[in-house]
């Protein structure tokens, strides 16, 4: 029998597993109806969710591109974990009791997955840091880790508004501009980001709505003074990534370089925008 | 022959002037038209000022080399269509056909790709150099000497599936993301947002090109009269073959790098031209370059007046335009057959 300083001890350290473990020697069958343990996610922003919210034990699989240290800001964690690539075939074997998946909802794999009567959770896109926050509850709530996911809610709050803080919010004029010219307009997470950074987001300016692809001439006459952009794939070679080195860009902006904002940080909807918040305002000085 | 009036009354020296005052005027229309229409002389003021703004800015380094650029590759192409089907002795033979555009696209697109241009600068003319000279090398040597209009152009669609397939395949093993939807930048080609830096890169080996082909139109005016004549007459033909082969490669390499296989100029302008100049190649050759420059920069323009959003590609203006001409080619051709 356990007595109530060891299993205090065990909560502090969140071991999650090992809890579960004890505890299902004692009543197995409650635990696995409340509690998924065999997860699978088939989506990079859930991938990460999921690695931040529960134990390592409890993921059957996550994506592929959870590996990849430019998208993924869970890399490190996600190594060593069963991947996938989204294909039903890979996912039967598993047994999943949880499949998590993101945006992409009329995936085949999701279709297939749910008509062979597998439980399968979507996660919707979000635009903003109250989608990001509704979408760790929901997940947190699925997987059985609410106190977890309002840890993380309050952490990634508690470092934005460490930042917005000290910043005004009509700050000098910035853009976020991709190659190929894609840029952020508003109702985007990028928007959301830079404003609380203290930058004013010129795209909204020229009407870009959502994500759009914008000229050269376009990203002129727009008068950004500062350009942030994120490599997808740092060190490969393209027509779209050669735009960004056109001399015109560095005039523009009267020689002050382009901020590379990791791609990580807000590709994907998490508790890791505060970091974005974070590096963008870091761009001030 | 020999007079120096055309059948439309014009000296060659008239048609010329014509030309160039088109081309001017077409070269102002340019400047001013883009996402904004912009104030050309109070652009043109901030940028000789000591400090350059947002629409001196736009003029001197977005719209005149994009105009620079589309002035270049255009009589390159108009140069190159007219020396080649004076060289072939085919109407249909041009850039586009046998092979010159997508091999001078495939090796641009191998070391643009692989990352070779990050290091040096000049490997993308270079590679669509090679590329291009490599696909007319196969299609004459596939062909045969004596080709008839048929056998080259067969030839020519035999090497050009076999470059733009190959083109497709880099695209897809491409490390970059963004290469897979480069492949209509590449089979139709474009001039938008491009550099002063691209315009120099252009411009040396296209000049060396246009330098090698510009002494040809003699021997081009002989070869009309058969191989054997123009031999007789005392041409070197193997030289004159390989000088003019090396010379359309650089021309045709470098501006396709640049901009991607524009389809269809090279083969309508000397078409266009031929009636206003006559038939004889040496007539032809700066014509068709001051036409092809004209038709290009006009069909840039007009992609331009398209409502804005996603800009279509000045290829397709081109493609549209060239296609239906081509089947009266054939058709005119076939007519000439029976």
């Amino acid at each position: 029998m356990l007595n109530h300083t060891t299993l205090s001890l065990v909560l502090q350290r969140w071991s999650v597993a090992c809890i579960l473990l004890l505890a299902s020697i004692s009543f197995p069958q409650t635990i696995s109806a409340a509690k998924p343990q065999r997860i699978v996610s088939i989506n990079l922003c859930t991938d990460q969710l999921l690695l931040m919210l529960v134990a390592p034990e409890r993921i059957a699989s996550i994506s592929s591109l959870a590996l990849d240290p430019h998208s993924s800001y869970m890399a490190e964690a996600a190594s060593g974990h069963q991947i996938n690539h989204g294909k039903t075939e890979e996912l039967l074997p598993l047994k999943p009791d949880l499949v998590l998946a993101s945006g992409f909802a009329a995936r085949p794999a999701v279709k297939l997955m749910r008509h062979l009567g597998y439980k399968v959770e979507v996660l919707p896109m979000t635009t903003d840091i109250a989608g990001i926050r509704k979408n760790i509850r929901q997940l947190a709530l699925l997987v059985g880790e609410e106190s977890r996911g309002e840890q993380l809610i309050q952490q990634m709050d508690k470092k934005i508004t460490a930042v917005t803080r000290r910043l005004s919010n009509s700050g000098p004029k910035a853009i976020f501009y991709q190659p190929r010219g894609y840029t952020s307009g508003s109702n985007t997470l990028q928007d959301e980001v830079m404003r609380l950074a203290g930058w004013h987001n010129v795209a909204t300016d020229i009407g870009v709505s959502g994500y759009s692809s914008i000229g050269l001439e376009e990203l002129l006459m727009a008068q950004p003074e500062q350009i942030f952009t994120s490599s997808y794939a740092p060190g490969t070679s393209s027509m779209a990534q050669r735009q960004l080195q056109h001399p015109v860009i560095r005039r523009l902006t009267r020689e002050r370089p382009m901020v590379e904002v990791s791609y990580r940080l807000w590709i994907c909807d998490g508790p890791m925008i505060a970091d974005a918040v974070e590096a963008l305002a870091s761009a001030h000085q | 022959m020999n007079s120096s009036r055309t059948n439309t009354g014009l000296s060659q020296g008239g048609i010329i002037t014509m030309f160039t005052l088109l081309l001017l005027l077409l070269f102002f229309v340019s400047l001013t038209l883009g996402s904004n229409p912009l104030p050309l002389l109070k652009a043109a003021a901030d940028a000789v000022s000591e400090s350059p703004t947002i629409i001196s800015l736009i003029l001197t380094e977005i719209r005149l080399p994009r105009t620079l650029i589309a002035l270049l590759a255009g009589a390159t192409l108009g140069l190159c269509g007219a020396v080649m089907q004076g060289l072939l002795r085919n109407p249909l033979a041009s850039p586009g056909l046998i092979g010159s555009s997508s091999g001078a696209a495939f090796g641009a697109v191998l070391v643009l790709y692989l990352g070779i241009t990050d290091v040096v600068q000049l490997a993308l003319p270079v590679g669509g150099m090679l590329g291009s000279l490599a696909a007319m090398l196969l299609v004459y040597m596939l062909a045969g000497r004596d080709a008839s209009i048929i056998t080259l152009i067969l030839a020519g669609v035999a090497i050009n599936t076999l470059a733009l397939a190959l083109v497709s395949l880099i695209l897809n093993l491409a490390p970059s993301p963004y290469a897979v939807q480069e492949i209509a930048l590449w089979m139709l080609g474009s001039v938008a947002d491009k550099g002063m830096h691209d315009f120099w890169l252009l411009l040396f080996p296209t000049l060396i090109g246009w330098g090698l082909l510009a002494g040809s139109g003699k021997a081009l005016d002989a070869l009309t009269l058969g191989e054997d004549t123009a031999h007789t007459l005392g041409f070197n033909l193997p030289a004159i073959r390989w000088r003019l082969f090396l010379a359309l490669a650089l021309a045709v390499g470098a501006a396709v790098s640049i901009t991607g296989a524009i389809g269809f100029v090279g083969l309508v302008t000397p078409h266009l031209i031929r009636p206003l100049v006559g038939h004889q190649p040496s007539r032809l050759l700066t014509t068709s370059a001051l036409g092809g420059a004209a038709i290009l920069l006009l069909a840039d323009i007009l992609v331009r007046l398209l409502p804005p959003g996603q800009e279509i590609k000045v290829g397709v203006i081109t493609s549209l335009v060239g296609a239906p001409f081509f089947l009266y080619l054939i058709l005119k051709t076939r007519r000439v057959q029976l």
